[in-house]
Order: C-alpha cells, then structure tokens, then sequence
C-alpha cells in the first residue's frame, strides 16, 4: 500500500512538472497554430536560471520569481525574433524553433558553465512526513500542490476574463476574433510569454527535485510535453492536465515494476491516440 | 517551374576525376579523412533532401536510419568476421532493416499534419536511442565497441574511392529518381498535397516511397560512417546526425540535391576549422551555437540555400521581363 | 447623403491568384448597398479586402474619407466596420452571452443600450443566453452574429449571404431585422437570393470574373431583363 501511494505521489509530481510545460504548449499550439520546438530550451533556462537565483539569494521564493521572469523575457524575445518572422509557414516554424532550441541550450553552456549543476531542496520544504508506514516528500508534495493552483488560476482566467474569452475565441476562430477589432497579434505574445514563464517555473521547481540541472533536460522532458499535448489533445488546457498525470503515473509505476518498457509506454500511449484518435483525447474546438 | 539551369554533367565528370585522382596526388592524411568525412555526410544530406527538399516533409527522426546502418555493418563485421563480402553483406541487411522500419514508421505517421510528424519521429528516433542504450549485449551502449575493418580498407585511400564512387552512384540515382514520374509526383505534394490528392494520386503512398527511399540511403550512409571510424556507438543514433543533415540540406539549398553536398562540405569545413580554433579561443568549443544562430538565420533570409540562390537568380536573368502573375481563369475566356 | 465607404479599382491575389481585378462601388450612408454575381465571381472576397483579411495588391479602400487598404484588420474594425461572414464566424464553445462579450470592445453604458436593442431585436438570442454558440440552430447563429458586428456602433456593416441555408420563414426574420438595422447603419450585403436582395436593396453593384461590371439604384436593375439574365441567370 505504501508502496503505491508512494509510486502515486512520485507519478502525480512529475506529472504537474510536464503539465507545466505542456500547458503552455498547448495554448501556443491551439492559438497560433505553432508547435514550439524550443519550448524545452525555456524550461531548462528556467532550472539554470533558478538554481543561479537561489545560489545568490539563498531565497527561494527569489528564484520562482527569478526563473519566471527570465521566462517572460526569453518568452518575449522568441515570439518576436523566431516565431513572428514565420509566421504561417510549418515548415519554416519547425525548422526554425528546432534551431532555436540549439542556440538556447548551447547558450546555457556558454553563461552556466557545460558541467551539470546541483541544485538544492530549500530547507523548508526538505524532508518528509510519516504517516503510519506512508513516508510523503515534503517537495514533491509541494510540486502538486503548486501544478494545482497554476491549472486553478489559469482555468480561472480562460474561463472567467475577458483576455480568457479572447485566447478561446482566438482558438476556435482567429480571423473572425481580428474582424471584431481585436488585435490578435498581442494576443500571440501575451500567450507565448504566459507560456514561456509555466515552462520556466517547470524548469525551476524541476531543479530541487531531480538534484542536478543540465541542458539536455529541456529536450528530454520537452518530449515527454509532446506526447502529453498529443494525447491530451492539441490547444486543450484541462486535457494536458490529465495526459500529463497519465504521463507522469505511467512513468513512475512502469519504472517500478517494468523499468525497461517505461518511456516505450508512453511511446505507445501517443502511437495508439496519433492513430486511432489524432485528434487527442481532448479537443479545443468547435 | 522547371529551371534551365542544370548542373552539367560535364563539369561534375571533372570534378570527380579531380576529387578520384586527389589521394594520388598529395599525401595529407588529414584531407583524406576529411574529404571521406564530407562524401559519407553528403550521402546522407542527399536522403534528407528527397524528404525535406522534394516532399517537403520534415523528419526529426532520420538519425535512426543512419544507426541502423551503422549497427548493421559494425555487429556484423565484429560478429562474423572481418571480410568484403560480410561488409557488403552488413550493408545490404541494415538497408533492407531501414527500408521495412522506415515503410512501417512512414505508413502509421505520414498520413498526419507535418508538426506531428515532425514530432513522432523525434519520439521514436528517441526510442531507438534508448533501445540501443539499453540493450548493452548487442550494442555496448554509449561505450560502443571498436571492431577490425576488412583487410581490403586497411589502406584509406581504397575507402575514400569507394566512398566517392558510392556518393557518386547515389546522386546519379537520386537524380534520376527525383526526375522521373514518381519524383514529380513528390514535387506536386510538397507544393500542394490537397490538389495532388484531388487529382487523383494517393500521396500517401507516394510520401512512403520517398521516406523508404531516404531511410535507404541512409543506412547505406551510416555503413560507410561505421567503418570509417572503425567504431561505433549510440551517437550515431542521436539527434546531432539529424542536425547535421538538416543543416547541411538547408545550407546546401533544399530540393536541389547538389546543394546538400556543398552544405556537407561547408559544414564539416567549417566544423573542423572552428573546433581548430577552440584551442585558442574556448567560445569555439561551443562552435555548434554558429551553426544554430547561421541556421536560424538561413531559415528566415535564405530559405533557398547557397545552390537554390544561385539557381533562382539564374533562372530570374533569364526571364527577367516575364510576368508572375496567374490571373484566375475567367469563365469567358473558359467558353472561347 | 454622404459617401461612407468607397472601393476603387481593387485587384486583390489569394496564394499566386488574381481574384479581384478591378472591384469598384460606393455604399452611401444609410443605405443598403448589395453586392451581386455569380458563384465564385469575387464578391466574398471584396468584402474580405475590405476588412482588411485578405489586402488588396492594387487599389484604395476609403472609409470615412480615411485609406483603409493596407490597415491591419483590428484596426479597420475598431475604425467602425462590423463583418458578419458567410459561415456566421460564431465562437462554438462560447456561450451566447461570451460570444457578444468577446465582441464588445467597450463596455460602457452605450454599449450596453446596444445590447439591449439587439436582444430586443433577436429576443432568441436572450433565449438562449447560456447556450453555447455551436449548439444554436442556423438561422440563430445567423442573427448572433449580426448582433456581435452590431453590438460596437458599427458605421458600417458587411453582412455575406444571411439568407444562405435558412428556411424561408427564417429568412423573413433575417431579413426584418436587416431593416430595422438599417434605421443606425449603412449595411453593404452580399446575396444570392435576388428577391431578398432587390426588395431591402437601394444599390446594387454588379460583379462577374473578379470585374464590376455594373452599378445603380435597384430599381433600374429590377427593370433590366438583360443584365439579370446575362449575369444572375434569372428572369
């Protein structure tokens, strides 16, 4: 029993880890029609950039705030230096967020040093608590917590304020939402940099949780994000919430009990939904 | 639109026997290994044009076919026994592997939208990476393994001529290939998939020849890498291989195929030059981020590359005074 | 009565297409100016230029004696266009209520007294005030979508075929409510049904392969056998 609460626990925090980055993923995806390459390059910017606060300050509250912000300007300037100049050619899109996602992580290496960093578990929220034969991480159960009220505040804006109503009416139908005088363009940019900073705080909260930061993680966790925005369904917010969950447990109970077959699962799980449902599971249209 | 200009046959002859006789005539270990260098990566260039370039699909995934030829030749060579007919043996089976993988991949995923495309390929060259690292009794992972390299290629200069004379058996093909019926057929969907369906073609069959082509003749690619390391290991199955043909092809100018062979020789040229000069200055150690801000930059300002540039103001002098503009056809002129 | 919107030779390319080739009329204030022709003669995509959703290559738009022809979309429907397209461009996961919301650039008191005029207008649209926009039956959408171009004191409005796919009972409303809007605003209407088209039309304007070909009052084109054969195939 314990056992599997704890395997719960695990699946469930890195399920929110990869919610955040494919929440943004997916926003982006629905709006602008663009699938981000180098949205994993802004996650790993914001565990460097996190762990660089942290180190500094010794506040962790600091290096959230620290990694978020470095997010929104890596949001900012991605949007208008690498998506707007493409805008509406895929092809160009791909290649060039690919490119993109290169130069991001290379430059980690050139301000960080290429050695992978270590990066600590404030002291707060180190340790544990022991209830009867359950042993819950303090961290990870902050991880979830934190992935909750990021769906909850975001779910709130789509749901309830105007901006919210404008990025779904933007999702379904971008050229009507411009011929009712809204300048949708803005729009992309608050988007992306929105989703710039979730990857960002990802990245950060990621950082105490796995121990170390290195640039090649923004690749392998932005495939992980992929396939959650695949199976939850592309431009759906509350269904990258439930693949990444999906993602997460499968991942953490596979490693358990199958270790070998624990990323080819999820492979499956995106084949399956690519084939029989491309749509995803999830859809944020119409 | 067809261009006039077309490399000439006669010049690229020259250009051959210049590049056949080199190793003749000078005696630099360090060019021929290059050269060797630059003709495996122009092979591989190639395959990856006829995707991107000629059916305007973008892979992520074709570091995969390039390791499986690579495994194919250093397992078999290191299993069986070192000999030319083994090598060959290993290249035809890590072409047959690439052709069925790449067959059953392009069937279950080219029917979807280039971004999951783009992604699902990423994903499964991902997997195979994984495998490979994995399955260490066959693969020694990331350690890799070295392994003897038939008796005939003990000599290098014997592999820089077979490695020409493959990169020049593979250009010819592909050049009849992309201008034969079929390679039209592929033009047609990366300039418009929805009409060419309309008009009767079953594309997807058409986008499976060309991934099963391209897949092919990369693990060709990957067989020749393999032996001209004399080692192997699960980098050939990373994503860097990937970049580097999509580089190559981009810089080399995409749909051209004379242009992946530039952008090859550009690459690795400029690849060995700036890891030369990391010694001096260490911001050259991470020469890679060039070729990314370079990329990034020929993707917006030089979509074309250093052949289709080339081509297109050619092709622009000569039809100055023509006029691009196709009127919709006008139902009057339609009854006359 | 003042001139409000004037097209002057637009030529206007979709992809490597010459659509347009030479598109000229004037809607006056207050008025009803229809847009005529065939199937795929262009008259979509005049109204798409002007909204600024597929620019013209050659050629002015002048709205409120003011060039629009190169002005980003927002800006042409904030300057005072409303657009109501032929697919009806409605929200489908949005509620009746979202859909006019995303709409209302201001919402102050004047724009609320719109509202109440539109719903006054389509009192199904208050019906149906929680319903989302994809579960509404055509002529619904239809009449959302009107309130939704009307609903920000649009000088102008540009309404494609709303009588496309309706019932004729529905239509009737359709058209009704065309009329009462027209007391605020100058309308410029794309329709293939003549009879609906000649009977709330002042002006009419002409478009074959992409060309005006003719422009006048409505009462002239109702007269004239020979352009209503040659190029609407009736009469």
């Amino acid at each position: 029993m314990e056992l599997i609460i704890n395997l719960l626990i695990n699946g469930l925090a890195t399920g929110m880890l990869i919610f955040l980055l494919a929440a943004g993923l997916t926003l982006i995806f629905g709006l602008m029609d663009v699938l981000n390459f180098a949205h994993g390059g802004l996650f790993a910017w914001g565990a460097f950039s996190g762990v660089w606060f942290y180190g500094l300050t010794n506040s962790f509250t600091v290096a959230i705030i620290g990694a978020i912000l470095t997010g929104i300007v890596l949001g900012f300037i991605t949007e208008k230096l690498i998506i707007t100049p493409v805008y509406g050619n895929h092809i160009q899109q791909i290649l060039i967020t690919l490119g993109f996602m290169i130069v991001l992580s290379e430059m980690l290496k050139v301000v960080f040093g290429p050695n992978q960093l270590a990066a600590k578990t404030p002291p707060l929220l180190s340790g544990s608590w022991e209830i009867g034969d359950v042993i819950i991480i303090k961290y990870r159960l902050f991880i979830i917590i934190v992935g909750l009220i990021v769906f909850g505040v975001f779910q709130f804006i789509l749901k309830r304020t105007k901006i919210g109503l404008i990025v779904r009416a933007g999702v379904m139908n971008k050229e009507m939402v411009q011929a009712l005088g809204i300048n949708i363009k803005q729009v992309f940019l608050y988007v992306f940099m929105a989703g710039a900073a979730l990857a960002a705080l990802g990245g950060a909260l990621m950082a105490p949780y796995s121990g170390v930061v290195y640039a090649e993680m923004g690749m392998e966790f932005a495939i992980l994000a992929f396939i959650v925005v695949v199976i939850g369904g592309m431009g759906s917010f509350p269904g990258s919430l439930l693949a990444a969950i999906l993602v997460g447990l499968a991942g953490s109970f596979m490693a358990y009990y199958v270790p070998a077959l624990s990323l080819a699962v999820n492979m499956m799980l995106m084949a399956i939904v690519l084939i029989f449902r491309p749509q995803g599971l999830f859809t944020a249209k119409g | 639109m067809k261009t006039k200009f077309q490399v000439n046959n006669g010049i690229l002859i020259v250009i051959v026997a210049a590049l056949a006789v080199f190793p003749f005539v000078s005696d630099s270990r360090t060019w021929t290994i290059l050269l060797t260098q630059i003709f495996i990566f122009s092979i591989l260039a190639m395959s990856y044009d006829i995707l991107l370039g000629y059916t305007g699909i973008v892979s992520f995934g074709h570091a995969m076919f390039f390791g499986m030829g690579a495994y194919a030749t250093a397992i078999m060579l290191n299993r069986i026994e070192p000999t030319l007919g083994v090598f060959f043996l290993s290249i035809a089976v890590g072409m047959v592997i690439a052709g069925i993988l790449s067959f059953l991949i392009g069937l279950l995923t080219l029917r979807l939208k280039s971004h999951f495309f783009a992604m699902l390929t990423m994903a499964v060259s991902g997997l195979f990476l994984v495998l490979a690292e994995k399955w260490r009794t066959l693969t020694q992972g990331n350690d890799g393994f070295t392994f003897r390299a038939p008796e005939f290629f003990k000599d290098r200069m014997m592999f820089y001529l077979l490695v020409l004379a493959c990169l020049v058996l593979v250009y010819f093909f592909l050049r009849r290939f992309v201008n034969s019926p079929l390679g039209r057929v592929l033009i047609a969907v990366r300039e418009n998939e929805q009409r060419t369906k309309s008009l009767g073609f079953q594309t997807l069959h058409y986008k499976v020849i060309a991934s099963v082509i391209a897949g092919v003749v990369a693990s060709l690619a990957g067989s020749l890498y393999a032996i001209s390391l004399r080692f192997v290991n699960t980098s050939v199955l990373t994503m860097e291989i990937t970049l580097d043909a999509l580089l190559m092809t981009i810089i080399g100018g995409v749909g051209t195929l004379i242009g992946p062979i530039i952008g090859a020789g550009v690459i690795e040229l400029a690849q060995h030059y700036l890891s030369g000069l990391a010694k001096d200055y260490p911001i050259f150690e991470r020469w890679i981020i060039f070729f990314g801000i370079i990329y990034i930059l020929a993707v917006i300002f030089f979509p074309k590359g250093i052949v289709g540039t080339i081509r297109y103001a050619y092709w622009k002098r000569k039809n100055n005074d023509l006029k691009v503009d196709v009127p919709a056809p006008k139902r009057k002129e339609l009854i006359k | 009565m003042s001139i409000l919107l004037k097209v002057d030779n637009i030529h206007t390319h979709i992809g490597q297409y010459h659509i347009l080739q030479g598109v000229s009329f004037e809607a006056k204030e207050g008025e009803v100016s229809v847009l005529l022709g065939r199937n795929g003669a262009g008259k979509t995509t005049t109204l798409k230029t002007i909204m600024g959703l597929t620019p013209a290559t050659s050629g002015t738009v002048t709205f409120l004696n003011e060039g629009i022809t190169k002005n980003a979309t927002h800006h042409i429907a904030s300057n005072g266009i409303g657009y109501v397209p032929e697919d009806q461009g409605i929200f489908g996961a949005l509620t009746v209520e979202e859909n006019l919301k995303v709409a209302m650039r201001k919402e102050d008191d004047a724009a609320r007294e719109r509202q109440e005029y539109v719903l006054e207008l389509f009192p199904d649209l208050k019906k149906y005030w929680k319903k989302e926009g994809g579960h509404l039956s055509g002529g619904q959408k239809q009449m959302l979508s009107m309130a939704r171009a009307f609903i920000n004191d649009s000088k102008l409005l540009l309404i494609d075929e709303p009588s496309k796919g309706l019932a004729p009972v529905v239509i009737e409303k359709v058209m009704e409510a065309i009329v009462e809007m027209k007391k605020q605003t100058t309308i410029i209407l794309v329709e293939q049904n003549f009879i609906m088209a000649s009977r709330i039309g002042d002006t009419y304007t002409l478009i074959d392969d992409g060309e005006t070909v003719q422009s006048g009052q409505m009462s002239e084109l109702v007269q004239n056998e020979e352009l209503k054969r040659q190029y609407l195939g009736i009469g």
